[in-house]
């Protein structure tokens, strides 16, 4: 007969035994969902990694970011910085520092050090208690010649509108670089209660390409990528309301434009269209099984980074499309028979045998981050 | 055992809590994630069969007291497991209808004269249709709701700014503003910027009508993520959330419905509608608009037999 003791024991002992196991087993069985992101400089790339030619920048938690052979750099601390460009000479990062009630556009080195301040958003209490004083710029680019500040920005509030503006509509700005938004002149008219015109394109002709938010005859929200050569032109849409585009990045020799659709549902395929200069060709769909975003060219034409989940509903996570993928490689052509040498030959010729066609070549996009956070509201910028 | 009861005890401590403050409120009580809250004459569900849930959201800031809140969102959702379909309709918060309580007001105001029941009981009498449950989630609820399951992806159609948006969450002044800006384009957003998303109208030409669409598009992205959502997530979840929904569904009725949404996997199979004009018009006193009940009668009666 076992004892009461030895018994009481080996009871206690198995509840502890299964209590705890339960305990890890539902533990286990939890889903990542609400993991947080990682910080990319706590990512360290494996021995196999892919690693992206030249060096890309992006943000991320309100910090910029660069990734070089695989390694992440933390450029900023995290204080809302967001939405780097590369200068055309590719020594500073023109860059959006968010703050609660404006955003201002900076310049940084290539290692995130201050160069200067390009703008002045703050109300400084110029309308008391007035939120409405202060000013957003985003989505900064520098001409090519580097002489012009180009950015969507809310237009200039010389009074105190008393509470009662509600139509705030981004605009796409010029402004010389290093200047005020007084020397600044606005180049296109946003529809009204839109939220406006944004992600500007400067392009090496001085027109500019950028993205405009309207109604379709539906009364749905739609984006529109627009072109216009001079400041105050209606200029024309590049797409159509149905396509619903936006984020446009022009191909290094620039002869492409990348671009996301959603064609009015909540995904948003990766689009190509040639361009000539001024027109833009059929488009065509690359990517159209994920939620991309904010698509940049490789500076040597080897592909197209993008932003995209690698799980639904996740966070965004880097991604690369190589080229094959867009632009397959042209067949090599038919051999013809050469004349024979020594002279004419007036017989008839063989029939070259038909070379065997090679199957398609499926090339996928390659995940290069995996539990990263990025900010997909931020364009990336890419050098060589 | 005893490990899976010390598990699930922060959800299990939630719903004791809860059971407390029942008594002592006269409506619906602020309670706890898949805690049900008494509603007048609930319309039982057919085992399997259809039902329609009244989702409400308000603003429940300090500038309101107890339960005397507005439902600045009113989205009706009928869901039909055997088609795998599902209707959302949104309800404009200032549509002019008499309310249960006995006047005639904006029917946001529903809510505020009687809680869930007053609500639930306007929306049956004027529309003339049958509401199953309700969901009724406050400011904070769905900022922790998106948070819980670690945001949500959202392709936002325009950008969203706001020099007057209130600043009434975590501030300490209620009246006070604050700017937003939320930009346009497929992004994950935290609770307090999809918050911002579906809250703003002040930029918007469709007011109301436009951030109807917006809240119908984070409904379907939370709806997409919580699929993701394990049995083992619900104490966190349960924790996380507490306290900031209500809601007339039980736990019985919770462990059906989580595989059936995970069943409902075509986009195409959910209808979004939205009573813009000519369903509705103005000349209803106020900013209150006025209902065309030609229109929307048959229009419902169609999507909510």
């Amino acid at each position: 007969m076992i004892s009461r003791f030895i018994l009481a024991f080996a009871l206690a002992a198995l509840m502890v035994v299964t209590g705890v196991g339960s305990y890890m087993y539902l533990e286990r069985h939890q889903s990542k969902i609400a993991a947080p992101p990682q910080k990319p400089t706590q990512a360290s790339p494996r021995p196999d990694a892919f690693f992206l030619p030249g060096t890309l920048y992006f943000a991320q938690s309100g910090a910029i970011y660069s990734l070089s052979t695989g390694r992440f750099h933390q450029l900023t601390p995290e204080a809302g910085w967001t939405q780097p460009s590369l200068s055309p000479d590719g020594n500073s990062l023109i860059t959006v520092q968010r703050l609660q009630f404006w955003s201002d556009v900076w310049a940084l080195t290539r290692f995130g050090s201050i160069e200067g301040r390009l703008t002045d958003n703050a109300g400084h209490g110029k309308c008391y208690g007035d939120t409405g004083a202060n000013q957003w710029s985003f989505y900064p680019r520098l001409s090519a010649d580097q002489h012009t500040l180009w950015m969507s920005y809310d237009g200039p509030k010389f009074v105190c509108l008393g509470f009662d503006d509600y139509n705030v509509n981004l605009s796409i700005w010029s402004v010389p670089y290093g200047g005020s938004i007084a020397q600044g002149r606005s180049w296109t008219t946003p529809n009204d209660y839109t939220g406006g015109d944004t992600q500007p394109l400067p392009l090496a002709s001085g027109a500019v390409i950028y993205t405009k938010y309207s109604y379709d005859s539906d009364g749905n929200r739609v984006g529109q990528l627009w072109y216009t050569n001079r400041p105050g032109s209606a200029g024309r849409a590049l797409t159509s309301t149905a396509d619903d585009c936006m984020e446009p990045s022009l191909s290094p020799d620039g002869h492409a434009l990348a671009m996301i659709c959603t064609y009015g549902k909540q995904v948003s395929h990766l689009v190509l269209g040639t361009w000539d200069g001024s027109n833009l060709g059929p488009l065509g769909g690359v990517i159209t099984d994920q939620l991309v975003a904010q698509p940049i060219w490789a500076p040597d034409g080897s592909g197209i980074a993008y932003l995209a989940p690698s799980s639904p509903d996740g966070p965004f996570q880097l991604w690369f499309l190589p080229r094959l993928a867009y632009f397959p490689p042209t067949p090599s052509p038919v051999p013809t028979p050469l004349p024979t040498p020594g002279g004419p030959y007036t017989g008839a010729l063989p029939t070259p045998s038909p070379l065997p066609t090679p199957p398609p070549v499926v090339v996928k996009p390659i995940q290069i981050t995996t539990n990263l956070g990025f900010d997909a509201t931020s364009p990336m910028t890419w050098a060589s | 055992m005893a490990g899976g009861f010390a598990y699930f005890l922060p959800a299990a401590a939630i719903a004791f809590e809860s059971t407390g403050v029942l008594p002592n409120v006269p409506s619906p009580s602020p309670a706890l994630l898949f805690t049900p809250s008494p509603v007048p004459s609930p319309v039982p569900v057919v085992q399997g069969g259809p039902f329609t849930v009244l989702l409400l959201g308000s603003d429940d800031d300090s500038k309101f007291s107890g339960d005397h809140v507005l439902t600045q969102s009113m989205i009706l959702v009928r869901v039909i497991p055997a088609s795998k379909q599902v209707i959302m309709l949104s309800i404009p918060r200032d549509l002019y209808v008499p309310l249960s309580c006995g006047y005639t007001s904006k029917i946001d105001g529903a809510y505020s004269c009687g809680g869930a029941g007053e609500a639930i009981a306007t929306v049956q009498q004027n529309f003339g249709i049958t509401v199953n449950d309700y969901i009724w989630v406050g400011l904070l609820g769905l900022i922790k709701v998106i948070d819980a399951i670690g945001g949500i992806d959202v392709v936002t159609s325009n950008p969203v700014i706001d020099d007057y948006y209130p600043a009434d969450i975590y501030g300490g002044n209620p009246f006070d503003y604050q700017r937003v800006a939320v930009l346009a384009g497929p992004q994950h957003l935290s609770g307090i910027s999809a918050m911002e998303y579906v809250r703003s109208r002040h930029g918007d030409v469709q007011s109301d009508f436009g951030r109807s669409k917006r809240q119908q598009q984070v409904l379907l992205a939370i709806r997409q993520k919580a699929k993701q959502v394990k049995p083992a997530d619900i104490p966190n979840l349960a924790a996380a959330i507490g306290g900031e929904i209500k809601t007339s569904i039980g736990l019985d009725r919770v462990a059906q419905l989580v595989p059936l949404a995970a069943s409902f996997d075509n986009p195409d199979a959910i209808q979004q509608i939205v009573l813009l004009p000519p369903y509705t018009h103005g000349g209803c006193p106020g900013t209150s608009v006025c209902p065309n009940w030609g229109l929307i009668l048959p229009l419902v009666h169609q999507y909510f037999p």
